[in-house]
């Protein structure tokens, strides 16, 4: 049990016959600290307590927070291994389901090679467990096919960070300098609902006369109460940023002597936003020019200022052209790796951070290291004690593995920490996909409805029931702390990967005791690496309230802001991005005559698999919804509360009509957390980014019918 | 207990963890007895919180005809007191916020007690603590008057005041805590 503490001076409520365990939320990457509440003599959680002393998010917690400790004692969980006989799932022992999955890997590997099986990970797990992942695919395996659901989270944000930065750290500084800045540039995030304690922040800043500039389809909580509301249509963020950019170097904002000694191709950038002009950007993006001229002028007038952006901006064919215009934008004013300055996305998944980083993706091996280079295949076959031939090449993006199982090319599969047939676009596909696949084993720890596919299902253990580390929103990697152990016979995934590796006959890569071994074996992974995490320890971590990487060595105190004097590219210098604006893969039409866009509520998390669960949450958000401006609903004849028919090219739903004015009168929003009938995700576009492989959730051509009575 | 609740509506972003924290808190029963409201969510997505005012004078346990609702020395307003109130249900009537619920099951009122066995002790009641936004703080009485100085103040700055169509106006006054102008 690991060790629980509260700090002194620090008074929080600690009743009779119960203990506090330091820890952080499960759910966004906030990852808001909290104590959660344990019965000493039942050992059960109990509840909840704020975490006063956290530094990033002081005690503040979401309602997904607040009731995160209902999922550890829930129900609803699977504590024994399930397996498929005759269609209905059976409760076995792990003797008998690992002799499944056994038998069942090593007859497709046989019979159609090793790459038949692939594996489906996910970042809502600990650094440790997503650092497993990669190298139980690798080696445990030995496939090449492995992707994660952070593919369909940030990858278009490290894309562009990566073009732009050299390095995809999401946020350049530490949150808690948010305070001091002068103006936000928010695109494409909904981060009152999303990412409700990072509010504090903005409003601090706010209260001292901060400015907020938000861009976004619909009037959200923050974009009620900016300075400027850009309500711009869904899919067209490069052509506002290159707006915004020719704005500032025609009225001289541009920093010349920071573009001069640090910035790339300011050239290209300029001859490329000259035919921005307001009028141009306006006519693309829908939004008013006074608009466009009002942020410009305020965010250029900023001394410091931090460019964010969400899903909103990535989640699109164009997303990494506009992570790297959004970044541009803070480049050219010279504000990246200064105090209170610089660009930050908003992670969406609690370790959405820490696991992209790891080698859970198709083409990444730790520590931020590229399988196609081939140092780093040596130096990580090293580490993991393989022959370097032995490490398989490069596979395919997450949407695209669903391909290959319709054409049989993966025939087996395991997803972990994941539920794809929820969060992936046009599911309708991935149904059938998934249908397709002769084995299929699902680690959770409720029945998601990816598990429901599954032939055998193996029960998983929540946050609470293990020891790790993950990586927040700011770079900052904190600690995870054990509250209790697992329930019935559940087990923590990096001993669920390890037992079906020593199945495999890889057992001796698989030795580990307790995830701080693991995280040793990262450390080693990732030293030398972009994301260098050789200098963490969980000491470290309890010390000084998180360590921010790169942390090159065991003596280094981590890095809170970075890029202070060189980007991460080779030659040190940022790259400024020169984009034209491409449009959306899917443009409204005759057939789909309008906008739809989808997104979260503040009650759910992702697939909705274990806020869909929480009494209070369902209570206060039981389904899906359509939101339509009053305008759009009169033409149409529909009124509030109405159900509704959405069609795309892809599929159709049936669902309730909410009426408001904060949204545009072209645009439809859904959120995304339900599954089946209720999933947006039947209409949502598969077109996929270029270089990130990102589905273009954020944009499709939808047609609206009203039901007859 | 030298603490002051301290309220302000527009900082809202109306995610109801006040209302799910409250669920938490010792004495509460899993039950919430906070609110969050849209003003009108038709026209905008502004919310409002809503606790009990602990009233010195409460107009919920003046009309109590069983002496069930106890005020604290500290001055706070306590739930019916189970072994008295007779489930008359005039305390939820008679408040003027409309604060006080009514749990049919058991027969008897309940409402916001200011999380009293953890305000007793200084610490700050769940709403408060969880709040993102610091819609709702506890805080000592000196820093809630800085604070009311400073928005007069800070409508000083240029900026401050509300823009883009005035939206801060869907706050009715009446709700308002704090005294300012806003022109």
């Amino acid at each position: 049990m690991s060790q629980f503490l509260v700090k002194e001076g620090v008074k929080n409520q600690i009743r009779k016959g119960e203990k506090l365990v330091t820890t952080h939320c499960c759910y966004c990457g906030m990852q808001c600290g909290m104590h959660i509440r344990v019965n000493e003599k039942t050992n059960k959680v109990v509840g909840v307590e704020p975490r006063y002393d956290w530094v990033l998010t002081r005690g503040k917690m979401c309602p997904k927070g607040v009731t995160a400790y209902q999922t550890v004692d829930h129900p609803d969980r699977i504590k024994r291994p399930l397996i498929k006989k005759n269609g209905k799932f059976v409760e076995s022992s792990w003797e008998e389901a690992l002799d499944l999955i056994e038998r069942k890997f090593k007859d497709l590997q046989s019979n159609y090679g090793k790459d038949s099986l692939s594996v489906y990970g996910g970042v809502s797990m600990t650094n440790e467990k997503c650092y497993l992942v990669g190298k139980y695919a690798r080696v445990g395996l030995g496939t090449r096919y492995l992707d994660y659901n952070g593919r369909y989270c940030m990858s278009s944000a490290a894309g562009g960070f990566n073009k732009t930065l050299g390095m995809d750290r999401g946020s350049t500084l530490p949150w808690t300098e948010l305070e001091h800045t002068d103006c936000f540039f928010m695109a494409g995030s909904n981060t009152a609902e999303c990412h409700p304690t990072s509010i504090q922040w903005f409003w601090r800043a706010k209260d001292k006369g901060a400015k907020i500039i938000v861009a976004d389809p619909r009037e959200t909580a923050t974009a009620r109460v900016a300075d400027v509301h850009l309500d711009l249509l869904p899919g067209t963020d490069s052509a506002l940023a290159n707006g915004i950019m020719h704005l500032l170097i025609k009225h001289d904002y541009v920093d010349n002597e920071y573009v001069q000694e640090r910035c790339n191709n300011f050239a290209e950038l300029k001859e490329m936003t000259a035919k921005f002009t307001p009028e141009y950007t306006s006519k693309i993006t829908g939004i008013t020019v006074e608009k466009i001229v009002k942020a410009a002028h305020i965010f250029g007038k900023s001394p410091r200022s931090v460019v964010m952006f969400a899903r909103g901006a990535e989640q699109q064919t164009a997303g990494v052209d506009n992570v790297s215009l959004y970044t541009s934008m803070a480049l050219l004013r010279g504000q990246i790796g200064k105090f209170a300055s610089g660009v930050a996305t908003f992670t969406g998944q609690g370790n959405g951070q820490g696991g992209r980083e790891h080698g859970q993706k198709s083409d990444l091996l730790p520590g931020y290291r590229k399988l196609t280079d081939p140092k780093a295949v040596e130096y990580i076959s090293g580490v993991w004690g393989i022959n370097p031939e032995d490490m398989p090449k490069p596979g395919v993006s997450a949407y695209e593995m669903f391909d290959l199982m319709l054409n049989k090319t993966i025939r087996g599969l395991h997803v972990i920490c994941s539920n794809p047939v929820v969060s992936s676009p046009n599911i309708n596909h991935v149904y059938k996909a998934m249908e397709t696949l002769d084995f299929l084993v699902v680690s959770d720890f409720f029945l998601s409805e990816t598990a429901e596919l599954a032939d055998v299902v193996l029960p998983a253990t929540t946050w609470a029931e293990d020891e790790g580390t993950t990586t927040n929103i700011e770079g900052r990697v904190i600690h995870i702390r054990k509250v209790v152990e697992p329930l019935g016979e559940s087990k923590p995934d990096w001993q669920i990967m390890s037992m079906i590796a020593e199945r495999m006959g890889k057992g001796k890569h698989f030795q580990y005791n307790e995830p701080r071994e693991i995280f040793d074996e990262l450390r080693l992974a990732s030293k030398g690496g972009k994301a260098d995490y050789f200098g963490v320890t969980y000491e470290k971590i309890d010390e000084q309230d998180g360590v921010f990487w790169p942390a090159p060595a065991e003596d280094h105190p981590g890095s809170p802001s970075v890029f202070k004097e060189k980007f991460a590219t080779e030659d040190g210098r940022a790259n400024l991005a020169v984009c034209d604006w491409k449009g959306p893969a899917e443009v409204k039409s005759k057939d789909y005559p309008l906008w739809l866009t989808t997104g979260r509520v503040v009650f759910h998390y992702l697939s909705g698999n274990q806020t869909r669960r929480v009494g209070f949450l369902m209570e206060q958000c039981p389904e899906p919804f359509v939101e339509m401006h009053p305008e759009l609903a009169s033409q149409y004849q529909v009124e509030n509360g109405e159900n509704v028919k959405l069609v795309t090219a892809r599929g159709d739903m049936i669902v309730p009509v909410k009426i408001t004015k904060a949204i545009r009168k072209d645009v439809l929003f859904v959120p995304y957390h339900w599954g089946k009938q209720q999933a947006v995700n039947q209409l949502t576009s598969p077109a996929l980014d270029p270089t990130s492989r990102m589905p273009e959730f954020k944009v499709c051509a939808v047609k609206l019918e009203k039901l007859t009575k | 207990m030298n603490k002051i609740m301290y309220l302000e509506f527009e900082r809202c972003i109306g995610c109801r963890a006040c209302q799910a924290a409250c669920r938490e808190c010792g004495d509460h029963d899993a039950k919430e007895r906070n609110y969050v409201e849209y003003v009108d969510f038709t026209e905008s997505r502004q919310t409002f919180p809503m606790l009990c005012m602990q009233c010195k004078d409460p107009a919920c346990a003046r009309v109590c005809p069983a002496n069930a609702i106890q005020i604290t020395d500290e001055g706070v307003v306590l739930s019916a007191m189970e072994e008295k109130c007779i489930g008359c249900r005039n305390c939820t009537f008679g408040c003027p916020f409309g604060i006080p619920k009514f749990d049919f099951e058991k027969n008897k009122m309940y409402k916001c007690d200011m999380c009293y066995d953890r305000t007793r002790d200084d610490i700050a009641p769940m709403c408060a603590s969880v709040c993102p936004s610091d819609a709702i703080r506890f805080i000592d009485f000196d820093e809630m008057q800085q604070l009311r100085r400073r928005r007069t103040q800070m409508n000083l700055v240029e900026g401050k005041k509300p823009q883009e169509g005035n939206k801060w106006d869907y706050v009715p006054e009446f709700f308002g805590v704090y005294t300012d102008s806003q022109s």
